[in-house]
């Protein structure tokens, strides 16, 4: 029942966000905050955070600064400056990085020696940039085989595109009339770009609105998160795979071939047939409104007990958000659930790293929309937390597995969960409400003989829903309460043989 | 007569009936625009909420005294917020607009409160309603106390000028004169020239490079086209608008631009001039110099741009150490600069380098007198 933030900045806004956190928050003794001190003068809109080999931490700043942290004499030193919005940073070695800035992804080099880099080579600038001011540029990440990856943003029909621009421009990419969605007049925004080994950048997969946040997990699997607007009812997870559509419309006219015209002009049932839902949906205003990074837990229990699950970030509240997948019906689909709330955590959580140690280190940043600055650390206490491990389609229901035995007669009682559902909509309105929203009601429930997994049979199952589980009182047979009681699972596809 | 118009222009006023409008719409950054009005009791009013920000918001109006209440009664609504608009069921909330998205409006018409008081208004969407609020005063008299002691409309907006300093040069006097002015630095450093912002700035591709050299000199050299762009004397960069990201901005350049390409290219490989195959390859920092690399026609290109010795100019090195053929280095009569060339010979505007010379050769690119672009 002991946190400690180590400092707090009372900026204006911090103040408040302190108030807010005191509301809503069940304290964490499993995880614990600390508050990194950042060097004065520097405005820390964090934009990524990575390790060296040698242990220290890497940072990059909304106005341009490289830092890097020793985590044992927490100094601060400068690496490199004058950079363009670098969201991403790949290390590597010591005295190397790969960044992604807005006009290229840039090798970033000290080649003397002195600690500083003094060569900035361009390794791919093969994608077009209007000066759009949502032109953001993501990643970049590598798979297995030294391939990277980068996530190019829409532009923005809050903005435009300057006179000047670099790529060939193709008017088709944008809704013509109503103002406000976003669009891709230049090549290639909106798409998630691979880049071979061969030095050529090469479309992968299109339909990306906002895709602030790209990562791998264990198994290789390469997802992206996206954030709720235009087309996108509510922000997704997306198991990203090559030739596959995620949804947002401009895109399409930079893949090979295209000759349908306006994308935004296709009747939406033809666009919904084309596109490749969320893995997993984050319902909005509920457990995320702007998800940022995912990372996999590989630190094999040094972070607690949730190895090979992904971890992604909140930026619009105090929040770190937890995902567990798993196959159905050939496709990745799974439930989403808060990871730690409040407990001294910030908001803007934009970027995450593991540290050699298994601390999950975060980047935080707000850059004109919701979020904080800084960079804080997640340290795990070693008492394992009282949660849901995973949550797995049945062909009747859902089994819930928690982390420790749990105390029968409440983990037995329906009263204790309660489910609804709803589903959003795929439209160029911005975001979704929420339809049908039903309460589906549990008609058995079983418990396991070791009493960490619950069995529930639901009255209906149907795909293409959110199904929002609410927990009761349940305790873990040693009385502790569950850390959270607010899972989502997004049902894209039935068990074969589920009842309908 | 006169004095029969103004009666009957009073009485219009006062009239119940006139319905005024009030539009407030959304800043980057949390804010309504408008954070406080005063309205006359029991007026009617239509209140138009436009939202131009890229979040979603909405807009209610509370009781006295209760904003923190609403606030914190829509948190608890939890996981049923989306689909209650972020409205708790409370007493204390009078009128409500419900979640308007980006780039739509919605309209609330009502009748303010016949008790006099200070209603605040306030967004409660999740995160938002601490800091995104303004502040309803009902009264006969207009009253309203000095925006800087006004208790009811967030801090940041007590003072409503930008206290994000821009002054690259802050180290030194503006209009001759010391300032005392504290500075809030803009980086963890004192930046010492040369050095480098990666930027959006007009007159270049978005690709841009700026560089600030020592004596107040800067130059924009161009990645996405390989070529020096613009030069200015007088000043570096104001990013302050750059840096806060929402919004198609630029950065801008103080000072006085002496020099805008105005060539083609201004390297050409055969007598028709002929733009060459560009392509961008990077810099290296040479005693913080960038030297750009780029190749033309896949031949090796290098670029060290220093400032002339007299500090009125540049001085621009190339690097050709590859080339094979003859290389004309383009000039305009109007860009504003007077060149010099210790090797070649000029043809007019062009400059034409043997192979052997274009291996390395500098420009130097004098200010002319008056040369202000």
């Amino acid at each position: 029942m002991k946190y400690k933030v180590i400092s707090i900045y009372m900026t204006g806004m911090l103040l408040f966000t302190c108030l807010e956190s005191i509301i809503a928050q069940i304290t964490n003794d499993s995880y614990r905050v600390e508050t990194i001190k950042m060097p004065d003068g520097l405005t820390s809109e964090t934009g990524a955070v990575e390790f060296l080999p040698d242990g220290r931490l890497v940072a990059s700043f909304t106005r341009g600064e490289v830092m890097i942290y020793n985590t044992l004499t927490r100094e601060w030193k400068l690496f490199a400056e004058g950079l363009h919005d670098p969201l991403g940073i790949l290390v590597i070695s010591n005295s190397e990085l790969l960044i992604m800035q807005r006009p290229e992804l840039t090798r970033v080099k000290d080649t003397d020696g002195d600690g500083t880099a003094d060569l900035y080579e361009k390794v791919t600038d093969d994608f077009g940039l209007s000066g759009n001011y949502h032109e953001f540029n993501y990643g970049p990440v590598k798979d297995k085989d030294g391939n990277l990856f980068i996530a190019l943003n829409s532009s923005s029909g809050g903005g435009n595109i300057r006179s000047e621009v670099r790529g060939q421009i193709n008017p088709l990419g944008r809704e013509s009339g109503s103002k406000g969605q976003m669009f891709s007049n230049l090549p290639y925004r909106g798409w998630m770009m691979k880049l071979g080994k061969d030095g050529k950048l090469q479309p992968f997969a299109s339909g990306f609105r906002s895709p602030n946040g790209i990562g791998f997990d264990l198994e290789g699997n390469l997802f992206a998160t996206d954030n709720q607007g235009d087309w996108v009812g509510t922000s997704p997870l997306h198991h990203v795979q090559e030739g596959k559509f995620y949804g947002h419309p401009g895109s399409l006219v930079w893949q090979k071939g295209w000759n349908r015209g306006n994308p935004f002009l296709l009747p939406i049932p033809v666009l919904d047939s084309m596109r490749t839902r969320g893995a997993v949906l984050f319902p909005h205003g509920i457990i995320a409104n702007s998800p940022t990074q995912p990372v996999c837990d590989n630190t094999a229990g040094k972070f607690g007990p949730f190895s090979g699950q992904l971890i992604i970030g909140e930026m619009n509240k105090e929040r770190i958000v937890r995902v567990m997948l798993e196959r159905v019906g050939g496709e990745l689909q799974g439930a989403c659930i808060p990871f730690l709330e409040g407990n001294g955590l910030r908001k803007g959580n934009n970027r995450l790293v593991f540290a050699p140690d298994g601390s999950l280190w975060i980047g935080q940043n707000s850059h004109g929309w919701l979020g904080d600055q800084g960079i804080q650390r997640i340290i795990f206490t070693g008492k394992t937390p009282a949660d849901i491990y995973s949550m797995n389609l049945t062909e009747k229901g859902f089994d819930l597995t928690f982390t420790e035995p749990l105390e029968v007669s409440a983990a037995t009682n329906s009263e204790n969960f309660k489910f609804r559902h709803y589903y959003y909509k795929y439209q160029s309105k911005y975001g979704s409400d929420q339809f049908d929203i039903q309460n589906v009601p549990v008609t058995d429930i079983k418990i396991s003989n070791d009493r960490k997994k619950v069995s529930l049979t639901l009255a209906t199952l149907k795909s293409g829903y959110v199904y929002e589980l609410n927990l009761g009182d349940i305790k873990t047979s040693t009385g502790n309460s569950l850390n959270n009681k607010l899972i989502c699972y997004t049902l894209n596809k039935l068990k074969s043989s589920s009842i309908n | 007569m006169l004095a029969l118009l103004s009666i009957v222009q009073l009485y219009a006023q006062n009239n119940t009936d006139t319905v005024r409008t009030i539009k407030i719409d959304v800043l980057v950054g949390l804010q309504f625009d408008l954070v406080r009005f005063n309205v006359r009791p029991g007026e009617k009013l239509n209140l138009i909420f436009s939202n131009s920000d890229d979040m979603s918001h909405n807009l209610l109006i509370t009781k006295p005294g209760t904003r923190l209440e609403v606030v914190n009664e829509a948190l608890k609504l939890g996981q049923k917020g989306p689909e209650m608009d972020y409205i708790p069921n409370s007493l204390s909330v009078l009128w409500s607009i419900p979640v308007v998205n980006p780039n739509q409006f919605r309209t609330l018409s009502f009748t303010a409160p016949k008790q006099e008081g200070v209603y605040p208004y306030v967004c409660t969407i999740p995160g938002h309603g601490f800091i995104m609020f303004g502040a309803m005063y009902v009264n006969a008299d207009g009253r309203m106390p000095e925006l800087k002691d006004d208790p009811n409309i967030p801090p940041n907006r007590k003072a409503e000028d930008n206290t994000m300093l821009s002054n690259q040069h802050s180290n030194h006097p503006l209009n001759g004169e010391p300032q005392p002015v504290k500075i809030k630095p803009l980086h963890p450093y004192t930046p010492v020239s040369p050095y480098i912002y990666r930027v959006f700035i007009y007159g270049a591709s978005p690709a841009a490079i700026a560089v600030s050299l020592p004596g107040d000199l800067s130059y924009c050299w161009d990645a996405g086209t390989c070529k020096l762009r613009f030069a200015w004397s007088g000043g570096f960069l104001d990013n302050s608008e750059l840096w806060k990201g929402k919004g198609d901005v630029s950065a801008k350049v103080v000072g006085n631009v002496f020099f805008r390409d105005k060539t083609q290219f201004p390297f050409s490989f055969s007598a028709d001039n002929k733009v060459p195959k560009l392509d961008y390859k990077g810099y290296k920092l040479i005693n913080r110099y960038p030297e750009f690399h780029y190749t033309l026609n896949g031949i090796d290109v290098y670029e060290l741009i220093l400032p002339k010795a007299d500090g009125k100019g540049l001085n621009r090195t190339f690097r050709i150490p590859n080339v094979k053929s003859t290389v004309w280095f383009n000039t305009d009569q109007s860009d504003g600069v007077k060149y010099e060339a210790l090797k070649g010979s000029w043809e007019g505007n062009r400059l034409k380098l043997t192979s052997k010379e274009a291996r390395r050769f500098s420009i130097i690119m004098s200010v002319k007198e008056g040369g202000i672009l």
